[in-house]
């Protein structure tokens, strides 16, 4: 008994040194721009640390950690209590590290004469009542409705905040990404999609929602509605190679990388 | 005739999941070709390749709140219709938020038994669960439960009222009296596991009558079990018993108790196992103990939280305290492979 738990403890020491100076991130598509980004400064920085990172979705990012395959789990939306407790069942000791926030822009064409929209007539579009964006006061132009697909932390967010939990339409477009609904409506004239803000660019135009801009402003004060937190989920406090990891996205530099990619600081 | 209404009931199932409108449908497919080699003193006695089971699932989601599942086993070692023997295993509908209780469902149908480590088996050995294998309690009845997660991932409980006889009796051969089934896990901290389950049913609750005929008027089975999980390894330990009482004496009790570690890695788990089993605490030499090593190996991945083909390899050697039973090796390999598309 006491040889095969000196071979035991001595597997994982080994283990340990191999994997020493790894740190695997998976996730979110909304949180990868501002991991990609901190993972690039903070390995020019700590060059003996590599961070491999990776996007799937929250959903997918989550059972990564839960099944010890990611040190980080990008999400979008917060664990859910059945999550939690298989990650208590195999032993992962569940953090949550609220790194920023965020607010999900209401995406269309450019080219679509339409500046806002509410809640109600959101939910109508996304679960097929409204077709054309004539029946909003546009033009007589079908309405080409993009979400998430059904892993994503960002289409959980939007079913909760805007569907109340109705199901979307099946005519609907499911993208795996945030840039892949930003790239589809820039595309598209009739399109209508749900992006991070931080994917807001001129090639889409973001609406008011109940007639508030979504902005770093509005969800800071609260009157966009359409705001979430973003997580890393770990395995324990964060220590070591990612207790540092952790450190520098929470410093002013990591805050501030942040804000460069489009998403709201802490403070 | 039943084959082709069989046929008939499938692929309407299946077209009115795809059709109904809104509504998102999982179908899944899994099927487990074993070869067995039963070995008493070197030499080989049974040697058997078959299907040992498959099974269809439908899972329809009609609301976020209504969830249901349809699941058809087949069994190509079994007697059936042309060669392949046929079970209804579950068929059941889930209604979420139907109390005002966070994280909590109801369950109505043919619908798994909370109870011991039946309803979380997921064949990690080839080997049924200990309550399958000892008989000790079915792993689906027909019934109503209620099920819940503790806040905080800090575990689940039940409750449960059924049949009690499982899933293979129907129509006149149901016992008409209910049975409860009582459950709870907790994980106090992350890792450890500690849970148990009680059964109760009794003869007569319903109808006295039935006392007068009935050799066996309550039973009661318990399950207590600890599991430990830390990185790769993982350690599941289980203590099961079954009290039958008749005229309020036990005339039979059994006990078992297995245990089971794995370790992950490198897309490989090995495995190992411990089950000793006493059927009857009155009878001597009616128990048996086994051991089993293994190996699981996953040859492809649909994605990398699920195996899509792998294989079991399992050597299992059976002792017996009866000394005029041979003892018996067994060598059992199976190809698993399951498949699965979401219609929306």
């Amino acid at each position: 008994m006491k040889k095969f738990f000196s071979i035991f403890m001595g597997i994982i020491a080994v283990t340990g040194i191999i994997f020493a100076g790894q740190i695997t991130i998976t996730g979110s598509t909304t949180v990868f721009p501002i991991a990609q980004k901190a993972a690039e400064v903070f390995m020019n920085a700590n060059p003996e640390i590599n961070i491999s990172l990776r996007g799937g979705g929250s959903g997918v990012g989550i059972a990564a950690l839960i099944n010890g395959q990611a040190d980080i789990a990008n999400a979008s939306r917060p664990m859910k209590t059945k999550e939690m407790k298989l990650a208590r069942e195999n032993g992962i000791n569940v953090v949550e590290n609220v790194v920023a926030r965020d607010g999900l822009a209401i995406a269309v064409n450019p080219s679509n004469n339409i500046d806002k929209i509410t809640m109600e007539q959101m939910k109508g579009i996304y679960t097929g009542e409204i077709n054309n964006w004539s029946e909003l006061g546009g033009e007589s132009m079908p309405i080409v409705v993009i979400s998430r697909d059904y892993s994503s932390g960002t289409f959980e967010v939007f079913k909760k905040l805007v569907l109340e939990g109705a199901k979307v339409s099946d005519n609907a477009l499911l993208l795996a990404s945030n840039k892949a609904v930003q790239t589809t409506v820039a595309d598209t004239p009739g399109a209508i999609g749900y992006i991070g803000i931080g994917y807001l660019d001129e090639t889409v135009k973001a609406l008011k929602l109940n007639g508030v801009f979504p902005s770093i402003e509005t969800v800071n004060n609260e009157t966009y509605k359409l705001a979430r937190p973003l997580f890393m989920y770990t395995n324990g406090q964060p220590s070591g190679d990612l207790g540092q990891f952790m450190e520098f996205i929470f410093s002013q530099q990591g805050q501030t990388i942040v804000e460069e990619v489009g998403y709201i600081p802490l403070n | 005739m039943k084959k082709v209404l069989l046929l008939l009931t499938l692929a309407i199932v299946l077209l009115s999941a795809v059709s109904m409108h809104g509504m998102e449908t999982k179908f899944k497919m899994e099927l487990w070709n074993r070869y067995t080699a039963d070995i008493v003193d070197r030499t080989i006695e049974e040697s058997q390749f078959a299907l040992k089971r498959g099974y269809f699932r439908l899972e329809p989601e009609f609301t976020d709140n209504i969830k249901g599942r349809f699941n058809l086993d087949f069994f190509s070692d079994e007697d059936g219709l042309d060669g392949a023997g046929l079970k209804l295993k579950y068929a059941y509908l889930d209604f979420n938020k139907l109390l005002p209780i966070p994280e909590s469902k109801v369950t109505f149908g043919l619908m798994k038994n909370y109870f011991g480590t039946i309803y979380t088996w997921d064949y990690t050995t080839i080997d049924k669960d200990p309550s399958d294998k000892y008989k000790v309690i079915s792993s689906t009845d027909y019934g109503l439960g209620y099920y819940a997660l503790i806040p905080g991932g800090f575990g689940e409980y039940s409750l449960q009222m059924s049949n009690g006889e499982g899933y293979k009796k129907t129509g006149g051969d149901v016992d008409i009296n209910p049975a409860f089934i009582g459950n709870l896990r907790v994980i106090p901290i992350p890792g450890i596991t500690v849970g148990g389950s009680v059964y109760y049913t009794q003869k007569g609750l319903l109808n006295s009558d039935e006392l007068l005929t009935a050799g066996d008027t309550t039973v009661m089975a318990a399950a207590g079990l600890a599991k430990i999980s830390f990185g790769p390894l993982s350690l599941i330990g289980e203590y099961l018993m079954k009290n039958i009482d008749s005229d309020g004496a036990y005339a039979y009790m059994g006990m078992g108790s297995f245990s089971m570690g794995k370790i992950s890695g490198f897309d490989m788990d090995i495995v190992a196992r411990y089950d000793k089993s006493d059927p009857d605490k009155d009878t001597a030499d009616d128990g048996s103990q086994m051991i089993l090593g293994g190996i699981n190996y996953y040859i492809l991945r649909a994605s990398k939280n699920s195996p899509a083909v792998w294989l079991q390899a399992n050597y299992s050697r059976t002792m017996y305290e009866d000394a005029t039973i041979d003892d018996v090796d067994e060598i059992a390999l199976q190809l698993r492979w399951v498949f699965s598309h979401t219609i929306n």
